[in-house]
C-alpha cells in the first residue's frame, strides 16, 4: 500500500513552487511550444505586410534608403571612405547587419511590456516570443543577404579584386552571434525594465551611441590609435570585421578578439535566459 | 479515483500602492537615505517607506484542497476573496509566495477567451494561433479544426480577418477552440459570461459532457450560482484568503455562498 502510494506521490507532471533554480532553463518545454513560435513569426510577418501595397519588399526598402543616405552623407561629403570597398556594398552590408542587431535587442527588451496583457492571462514559455522575435529577424536579414550578394557578384564581375576565403562557411556563426547577443542583452533588459522603464528611455539613445562606436559607416583603419581600445570592448566591432574579412580579403584580421566576442556572447545569452525565466514568474505582479 | 490537483498551504502576498518609487534613480535614492539612517525622500506622507519590507498583505493563505479526476470544483467566494489569485498561480501566470500547487496531466486554462487573437488575421488563422497558445498542437488542431469551426457556428466567416468580426462571432470563435482542447484539467474563469444565453448553455453543456464521458477535470471560478449548479459536482468558498467552506454537495455551497453574499 506504501509502495503504491509512493508511486502515485511521485508521477505529478506539473509542481508549481515558490522558487525555482537559476539555472532550470526548461528548455525542453520551450521546445514542446515551437509550433507556437512557428506561428508567432508567421503572425508578425503577416500582420505587417497585410494591406500594404508592395508588403514584404518594404524589408528591402529600408536598407537600401539608408544605404543611399549613407553613400551621400559619410561618403561623397564627410569622405570617409571605405577602404577600397565599393561604397554600396560596404554600407549595405554593415546597416543589414547592425539592424539586424538593433531589432532583435529592442524587440526582446520590449517582450514583457509588450506582452502584458497577454502573459496576464495565459501561461505558456515566455521565451517563445524573443525567439520569435530573433527568428523574424533572421528571415528578414536573409532576404537582404540575397540582395546583398546580388551586390557583391555584380562588383566581382566588373573586376574589383576581391579575395574571398574559407571564413565565409563561418558567416552563418557570425549572423547567429548577431541575434544571440541581440535577444540576451534585451531579455536581460526586458527583465529590468518590467520594473524600472528608464532603462526604455536609455536603450534608444544608447543603441545609436553603440552604432556610432562600431565600424558600419567608417572603416576600422580611420580610427585614430588611441580609440582602438573601444573597440577591443565593443562586442559588435569583431563580428563585423570578420564579416567582411570573409568576403573581401585583406589585411584586417581580428580573430583574437571575435573569439573573445563570441564566448562574451555565449555567455550573456545564457545569462540572459536564465535572468529571464526567473523573472517570468512573477513580472505579472511588478509591471 | 486519482487526485490529479493537489494545493498544498498555498499562499500568496502582494504589497499595497506602489511597488518601487517607479524610477531607478529614484529607488537608489531612497536606497541611499536607508543606509545613511535617513527618512525616505520618496515616501509619501503619512505611509511607511516604499522601499520597506511594510505595506504588505496576503490576497491568499495557506489554501489547501484536492480534486479527483473527473470531479467539476466550483471556487466561489466575494469580489477580492483571492480566488482571481488562486487561478493565476494554478495557471502559472505568477507564482505562489510559499506552498504548492502539484498537478497530474496537461492543463488548459481559459482566464479569458481569445487570448492571443491577432485581430488580422483570419478566424482560421487564430484557431492555430490560439490554440497553440493554449498548448495544442499545429497536427492535433488540423485534426480538430472541423469540429471547431463547427462549434463556433461561423462557417461562412473563417477566412475572414477577425477584426470585421462582430463581438458575438469573435467569441464564439474563441470559446469553440477553448471547448475543443484536449487536456486533462480545464481551469475557467468567468468566461461563460459570454455569447448569448443559448450559446453559454451549449458551452456549459459542452464541458459538463467532457468531464462525464472523458473524466476531465473542471475547475470553475465563478459568481452564477445557476452556471455552478449546472455544471459543478463540488465547492470551495474563499473568503478573504482563506478557505471558508468545502463540501461535495454542490447545493450547500451555493447556499451558503448565497447567505455570505446576504451577510455582508
Amino acid at each position: 500500500m506504501s509502495d503504491v502510494n509512493r508511486q502515485t506521490e511521485e508521477a505529478w507532471d506539473l509542481i508549481i513552487e515558490p522558487k525555482r533554480s537559476l539555472f532550470d532553463l526548461r528548455l525542453k518545454e520551450l521546445y514542446g511550444y515551437r509550433d507556437l513560435i512557428g506561428l508567432l513569426i508567421r503572425r508578425d510577418f503577416v500582420a505587417a505586410y497585410k494591406q500594404t501595397v508592395i508588403g514584404p519588399f518594404w524589408f528591402l526598402v529600408q536598407p537600401l534608403m539608408m544605404t543611399l543616405v549613407y553613400m551621400f552623407v559619410f561618403g561623397n561629403i564627410a569622405k570617409l571612405g571605405t577602404d577600397g570597398i565599393p561604397q554600396p556594398l560596404f554600407y549595405f552590408s554593415g546597416t543589414i547587419l547592425w539592424n539586424f542587431f538593433a531589432h532583435s535587442l529592442t524587440q526582446s527588451a520590449n517582450t514583457f511590456n509588450a506582452n502584458a496583457q497577454l502573459f496576464g492571462k495565459i501561461y505558456f514559455p515566455r521565451l517563445a516570443v524573443p525567439i520569435s522575435y530573433a527568428a523574424t529577424g533572421l528571415i528578414t536579414v536573409g532576404v537582404q543577404f540575397v540582395v546583398l550578394l546580388l551586390f557583391y557578384f555584380y562588383y566581382l564581375f566588373t573586376g574589383y579584386a576581391f579575395h574571398p576565403n574559407w571564413w565565409l562557411l563561418a558567416v552563418p556563426l557570425l549572423i547567429f552571434q548577431l541575434g544571440a547577443l541581440g535577444v540576451g542583452l534585451g531579455i536581460i533588459i526586458s527583465s529590468l525594465t518590467t520594473k524600472y522603464r528608464d532603462l526604455k528611455q536609455f536603450l534608444t539613445f544608447g543603441l545609436q551611441l553603440w552604432m556610432y562606436a562600431t565600424p558600419i559607416i567608417y572603416p576600422m583603419s580611420k580610427v585614430p590609435q588611441k580609440w582602438l581600445w573601444v573597440y577591443q570592448i565593443n562586442p559588435i566591432a569583431p563580428v563585423i570585421e570578420m564579416f567582411r574579412y570573409a568576403f573581401l580579403g585583406g589585411d584586417n584580421f581580428p580573430l583574437g578578439s571575435w573569439l573573445i566576442s563570441l564566448g562574451f556572447s555565449a555567455a550573456v545569452l545564457f545569462l540572459g535566459v536564465a535572468f529571464f525565466n526567473k523573472n517570468e514568474r512573477t513580472f505579472i505582479d511588478v509591471i | 479515483m486519482s487526485v490529479v490537483v493537489r494545493a498544498e498551504g498555498v499562499s500568496k502576498e502582494y504589497r499595497f500602492g506602489v511597488i518601487n518609487n517607479q524610477s531607478l534613480a529614484r529607488d537608489m535614492q531612497s536606497w541611499w537615505a536607508k543606509v545613511r539612517g535617513k527618512e525616505d525622500p520618496w515616501t509619501q506622507i503619512g505611509k511607511t517607506s516604499n522601499f520597506g519590507r511594510r505595506d504588505r498583505f496576503w490576497a491568499l493563505k495557506n489554501v489547501s484542497f484536492e480534486v479527483k479526476m473527473g470531479e467539476r470544483l466550483a471556487i466561489m467566494g466575494r469580489n477580492g476573496a483571492g480566488k482571481s489569485t488562486l487561478l493565476k498561480i494554478m495557471s502559472r501566470i505568477t507564482a505562489p509566495t510559499e506552498g504548492r500547487i502539484k498537478l497530474r496531466g496537461r492543463v488548459a486554462s481559459l482566464l479569458e477567451v481569445g487570448t492571443g487573437f491577432h485581430s488580422e488575421l483570419t478566424g482560421r488563422e487564430n484557431i492555430y494561433l490560439n490554440g497553440t497558445i493554449l498548448g495544442m498542437k499545429k497536427t492535433e488542431i488540423t485534426k480538430k479544426l472541423d469540429e471547431i469551426i463547427a462549434f463556433s457556428e461561423i462557417e461562412e466567416f473563417i477566412d475572414t480577418p477577425v477584426k470585421r468580426y462582430s463581438s458575438g462571432m469573435y467569441v464564439r470563435l474563441a470559446f469553440a477552440v477553448a471547448a475543443n482542447l484536449d487536456s486533462e484539467i480545464l481551469i475557467a474563469d468567468e468566461v461563460l459570461a459570454v455569447g448569448d444565453a443559448k450559446f453559454q448553455a451549449k458551452c456549459l453543456g459542452k464541458m459538463h459532457d467532457v468531464s462525464e464521458k472523458q473524466g476531465r477535470t473542471v475547475l470553475f471560478v465563478s459568481h452564477n450560482s445557476d452556471a455552478v449548479l449546472n455544471l459543478c459536482n463540488r465547492g470551495i468558498i474563499l473568503d478573504h484568503g482563506v478557505e471558508d467552506y468545502v463540501a461535495d454537495n454542490i447545493n450547500e455551497v451555493v447556499d451558503r455562498y448565497n447567505k455570505l453574499i446576504k451577510s455582508q
